[in-house]
């Protein structure tokens, strides 16, 4: 799968095999930037750590929670999101990615935390956050056995709508955020200001400009925004009377536990598992040029520290956590990934945890700030999940199960009102857009299963149009497993180029049979025919037998059908030869 | 399967359409052959449209790779791409023919010899 090639940058992560850094990258997880770039990369992460301190802020502001206790809960988080995002980047034992994945509290956890906090306030929100954490850990141990039905199209509809609900986030601050009235000009100000900045340095710099876009826009937009007499007073004014040094408190935590709400919580916990595994997915891609297929051991090592992640959140008395999108949309956005980026981070939001003035500064970014660079994240971050959608074949089926689910989340968040009409039963399901697509989403993939079979036969006349019926079997049976594209063009080639041999060289009588079975790791496909055996042989011919040979032709098909498989073999049973390709999926 | 032949700055040139098989790898062959035994001493073959190629076509291809340098010309390829690449690659014949990018560099280098 990873080849060295000439040019570019020769990686070894931590689960041993070489990777050719992607080009468009300017520091790969193995690269150590210079200090200025490390540190300045960690701020930026921080930046994007504080647009999502909002959640727990919210969360607590439902639990009724007074601002010490709201300080408290974010200090607690700040401790479990630094030790989670040196954990992911350390890969140690079962535990860690190996990538630079920066955790932070997670929109998958918003809607059933804020149900939670009211039903049963803030000892519900830690134990259920717990519980959650657990689900995701425990379904990192079986993964592999429940990708059928986890398939990648479904990481990317999470992805998809986390950018979705991240952009909604800040496009309701602007429209909705001063008691439903649309905001005031200086607010519209501020937040075009803060996302003019970053797309332009984006899009019209290099370098240093490019790297730290996120964080200066963030910064330059804070300091317009201050400037237009934005933010609010109470929060700004309490950076003031912050202690500069102080422990993180833990007087606030107590757990509870209520079985009506596992549904929900279960569901955050495994869109969380699915949105890490997603964004591990895209690292992986984003540091290997030749990346063919997901690593499922560093998939399953970053979703159970993901999950573990989210626990100790909760019982230090915070809220869900999970690698964030939108720090991958910085990433794919300034191109540096370098794992040290993870450790200065980890130190720095570690570091805050006790430094209450500076968390209270991060606190008190305007509101049209926040919003500006959430709409600016939003944008990779929806790209990440279309790519991740788009790479597999997609029959009607899939289409729909990605449609229907897309269409309920933004019902959802166009109408979150029509909630309170839906059955008690079904509410906690409906209070989130990603746990409303998400859950549809899953349901609708096990039913549109049924009747997707998983083997199939195609009877083959020689004396006909062969290759236009094995291209379309084959096109048709990738979109309905939802098989990846160059696999499915290899296995057609495959096929037609054997029974173009077959026939011009073993003298087939009758026709040909065609079986080819498929599950998420594996294509299988058997050929038998009733003729003579035609060799894979190892070694090609060369060129002057090719040319001049009678067997020459024949030879070097042989030689192009076994490295165009993973495994070829020939074999003749009771008189009938069966070839067998397999292809690693 | 559609072969274009035509000539760009003394260079011919020859396009084929389509899927280079068992059934149209010996038109194809005979066409490039032929050309080269009428003088043509500078041949671009692009496969830019080019679906599928076959061992056969490969065939083709260095049985027409030998008779231009028996007859001292210079034969070259382009727009090897995609799958068609990934068939050069498996095929291990890749190094066995000079293949350019551009349809205009290769008649570029072939013109320069």
């Amino acid at each position: 799968m990873h080849r060295e090639g000439a040019g570019g940058v020769v990686a070894r992560p931590r689960n041993g095999a070489s990777v050719k850094k992607a080009a468009d990258l300017a520091y790969g997880v193995e690269e150590v930037p210079p200090p200025s770039v490390l540190w300045l990369a960690a701020l930026q992460h921080v930046g994007v750590l504080a647009l999502v301190m909002v959640f727990p802020l919210l969360i607590a502001r439902a639990a009724g929670a007074s601002p010490a206790i709201a300080a408290q809960i974010l200090s607690a988080g700040m401790l479990a999101v630094g030790l989670a995002t040196i954990a992911q980047a350390r890969a140690y034992g079962p535990i860690g990615s190996g990538y630079l994945a920066p955790t932070g509290f997670q929109a998958v956890y918003l809607g059933p935390s804020l149900a939670a906090a009211q039903a049963g306030g803030l000892p519900l929100v830690f134990g259920m956050t717990i519980f959650s954490g657990l689900v995701e850990a425990a379904l990192s141990r079986i993964w592999r056995p429940l990708r059928p039905y986890l398939p990648p199209e479904l990481s990317g509809l999470v992805v998809l709508l986390t950018g979705l609900v991240t952009a909604a986030i800040g496009i309701r601050y602007l429209m909705a955020g001063h008691d439903g009235e649309p905001a005031p000009r200086p607010d519209w100000v501020a937040a075009g200001f803060t996302l003019a900045v970053m797309v332009g340095l984006n899009l019209w710099t290099k370098g240093m400009l490019r790297m730290f876009c996120a964080l200066i826009g963030l910064v330059a937009g804070y300091l317009l925004a201050v400037w237009l007499g934005l933010g609010s007073a109470a929060e700004l004014a309490a950076i003031g009377e912050m202690s500069l040094l102080a422990m993180p408190r833990f007087d606030h935590v107590a757990w509870s536990f209520d079985a009506a709400m596992t549904v929900p919580f279960a569901v955050a916990g495994v869109a969380a598992a699915l949105n890490t595994s997603a964004n591990v997915t895209i690292f992986q891609r984003l540091n290997d040029s030749e990346w063919v297929r997901p690593d499922l051991r560093s998939i399953g090592r970053g979703t159970l520290t993901d999950g573990l992640a989210a626990s100790t959140s909760g019982a230090l008395g915070s809220c869900g956590l999970s690698t964030l999108s939108a720090s991958v949309g910085v990433i794919i956005a300034t191109g540096v990934a370098s794992r040290r980026i993870a450790y200065a981070i980890g130190a720095i939001v570690i570091v805050l945890a006790f430094l209450p003035k500076f968390t209270a500064v991060l606190v008190a970014t305007p509101a049209a700030v926040v919003a500006g660079a959430l709409i600016f994240i939003a944008c990779f971050i929806l790209i990440g999940g279309m790519q991740i959608i788009t790479s597999r074949m997609l029959d009607a089926r899939k289409s729909l199960v990605i449609g229907v689910s897309v269409a309920a989340a933004l019902a959802v968040l166009m109408f979150p009102d029509a909630v309170t009409a839906a059955p008690s039963g079904l509410r906690p399901l409906l209070g989130s857009a990603l746990v409303t697509g998400t859950v549809l989403a899953f349901g609708l993939n096990l039913l549109f299963r049924l009747g997707v079979r998983q083997k199939v036969s195609l009877s083959l006349d020689p004396a006909g149009d062969y290759p236009r019926a094995i291209e379309d079997f084959f096109t048709e049976r990738g979109k309905s497993w939802g098989a990846r594209p160059d696999i499915i063009r290899r296995a057609i080639f495959g096929v037609t180029q054997l029974t173009e041999a077959v026939i011009e060289n073993c003298t087939p009588k009758g026709p040909l049979t065609i079986d080819a079975s498929f599950d998420e790791f594996n294509l299988d496909v058997h050929v038998g025919y009733d003729g003579e055996l035609l060799e894979l042989p190892d070694s090609r011919p060369t060129e002057r037998e090719v040319r001049e040979d009678e067997d020459g032709a024949r030879r070097l098909a042989g030689f192009m059908l076994r490295r165009n498989a993973d495994r070829a073999q020939s074999s003749r049973t009771d008189g009938r030869v069966v070839i067998h390709f397999h292809f690693d999926h | 399967m559609e072969i274009l032949v035509g000539q760009s700055e003394g260079v011919s040139t020859v396009e084929p359409r389509g899927r280079i098989d068992s059934i149209t790898a010996k038109e194809f062959g005979d066409r490039v052959c032929a050309l080269i035994r009428s003088g043509a001493k500078r041949v671009v073959i692009d496969l830019a449209n080019i679906a599928y190629i076959s061992s056969a076509g490969f065939r083709a291809l260095l049985i027409a790779g030998k008779l231009a340098e028996e007859t001292e010309g210079k034969l070259a390829l382009c727009g090897v791409a995609g799958e068609v690449q990934r068939l050069f690659e498996i095929s291990a014949f890749g190094t066995a023919f000079q293949i350019y990018p551009t349809r205009e560099e290769c008649i570029a280098k072939v013109q320069a010899g």
